[in-house]
């Protein structure tokens, strides 16, 4: 029998991470202005993106040469050729520093051998069966807290909680130890702005998930990390390093990009009503409505890859060792592919898919478990909280940030059934 | 149901749909995708497909 190891606090409890997270995504109200000013200027522009918004200064990446890739053919372009344009270098000093060898800071080969390993924990079939199982329980738990208030605010009360949990439930987590983890999880990328309680939280999650590793393998069970810590590619298991890495990142990535992704999406939905009411009037509309909330207002404003020799990008010159800033909110709002690119519409046709979950080869892991949790969500809080609408007493909900971007409130009302 | 799905990224290949962006007409048979063919989310190679349950 498993004995779920103790995750251990940081030493200063009092530290906050949300708060000072919030330092490295900005408090932009809308960087689309610039984007597109920037992207009608040239595809290819000297400069780093992070710092069109903040003056807070990048502790990795600032240092390093590099430019910005805007517009759609262009992004696809750096996202599509990646013995180009690698990752290796480019996640190394962040996101390597934050989660460690986790299959985001690899290129083939070596990442076409692992990937395929964790996507297959990850496919649409399989994520399709969690929707059941293991989100619904999850959301319907959270609903449990203001259902019967007829007023809530979606955003503090449930979506920056509901994805996170479900990570948990999935890995069997102890649910008294949610806040730790949530905390550790958001805690890690503060390695990118040199605060010491980065690398902290990395090690004690590292720690953690050593452990509960070594238990898994001795006793497994049905879980996740049972089917991670016993599965065999060529023979071989995977790496502790590669899979210890890549639990760090799916406690942070797996939550985070939900959250803000079911924010956007709700958001965007009450302050277009008759979009709003032709998805409850027609539930088939729900992917388009989750596919345009993805264009319009991605979980992740722009990536970055590392240009590994001297190359060009629509007939500009880069030179080998420039850093690439990868503008994906620039190719989702690029009007020769998607006109009117500000406006949200989910009966927009489109002809190209949009990128917020990247293209290629590091296309997201868990893009299929992202569509079934939001699926699960809208659907529950349709279902449960009729003639949902902006609380007209708050503040309407505003999204902001440069990078990540959400609303800190989304504050409803809705009849008690 | 049974469908081509790509192992690299979870892509499934409809052949209702087929890949219009791609080339590929709608009503084209898998066997009929050419070998150079790439998935259209991950840039897989048509090798890396394998027919799951869906």
């Amino acid at each position: 029998m498993t004995v779920m190891p103790k995750l251990e606090d940081l030493v200063d409890q009092s530290f906050d991470p949300f708060v000072v997270e919030k330092l490295s995504t900005g408090d932009c109200p809308d960087p689309y202005p610039r984007i597109h000013e920037l992207a009608a200027r040239s595809p290819v522009i000297e400069g780093s993106y992070r710092m069109q918004f903040t003056d807070v200064p990048d502790a990795q990446m600032g240092h390093l040469p590099q430019v910005m890739v805007l517009g759609y053919d262009a992004v696809l372009h750096v996202l599509t050729n990646p013995e180009i344009f690698r990752n290796k270098e480019a996640f190394a000093p962040n996101l390597g520093k934050s989660f460690g060898n986790t299959v985001t800071v690899m290129d083939a080969p070596e990442h076409t051998r692992f990937r395929k390993i964790f996507q297959k924990a990850f496919l649409p079939q399989v994520v399709a069966k969690w929707g059941e199982s293991v989100v619904d329980p999850v959301v319907s738990r959270l609903m449990e807290n203001f259902i019967h208030r007829g007023e809530a605010d979606l955003i503090e009360e449930f979506t920056h909680h509901y994805p996170f949990q479900v990570i948990y439930a999935q890995v069997e987590l102890d649910p008294a130890q949610g806040p730790t983890f949530h905390k550790l999880a958001i805690a890690q990328l503060l390695s990118s702005i040199g605060l010491p309680q980065g690398p902290e939280a990395s090690g004690k999650l590292g720690a953690f998930f050593t452990e509960l590793l070594r238990q898994k393998r001795a006793n497994p069970g049905p879980d996740l990390i049972s089917h991670l810590a016993n599965v065999e590619a060529d023979g071989e298991k995977l790496p502790d390093d590669v899979l210890v890495s890549f639990l760090r990142q799916l406690m942070n990535a797996g939550g985070d990009t939900t959250y803000r992704g079911t924010s956007v999406l709700l958001t965007a939905l009450l302050t277009h009503p008759d979009q709003l009411a032709a998805v409850i009037a027609d539930r088939s509309l729900i992917p388009a409505a989750i596919e345009e909330a993805l264009r319009w207002e991605g979980p992740v404003s722009s990536t970055f890859r590392y240009c590994s020799v001297d190359t060009e990008i629509m007939g500009h010159p880069i030179k080998a060792g420039t850093y690439i800033n990868t503008v994906l909110a620039s190719a989702n709002r690029d009007p020769e592919k998607f006109p009117e690119p500000d406006k949200f519409d989910i009966f927009r046709k489109n002809t190209v898919r949009n990128l917020a979950f990247a293209s290629g080869p590091h296309l997201c892991i868990g893009q299929h478990l992202a569509r079934v949790e939001m699926t699960r969500a809208l659907n529950a809080i349709l279902d449960r909280m009729p003639n949902l609408r902006l609380d007209p007493d708050k503040p309407a909900p505003a999204i902001i940030g440069h990078l990540l971007r959400v609303p800190e409130h989304l504050w409803v009302k809705f009849d008690v059934s | 149901m049974r469908a081509w799905m790509c192992m690299n990224c979870g892509w499934v290949y409809d052949q209702a749909t087929g890949d219009p962006m791609s080339g590929i007409a709608p009503g084209t048979a898998w066997e009929d995708v050419p070998d150079d063919w790439k998935c259209p989310d991950c840039g897989a190679e048509k090798a890396d497909f394998d027919m799951e349950e869906i």
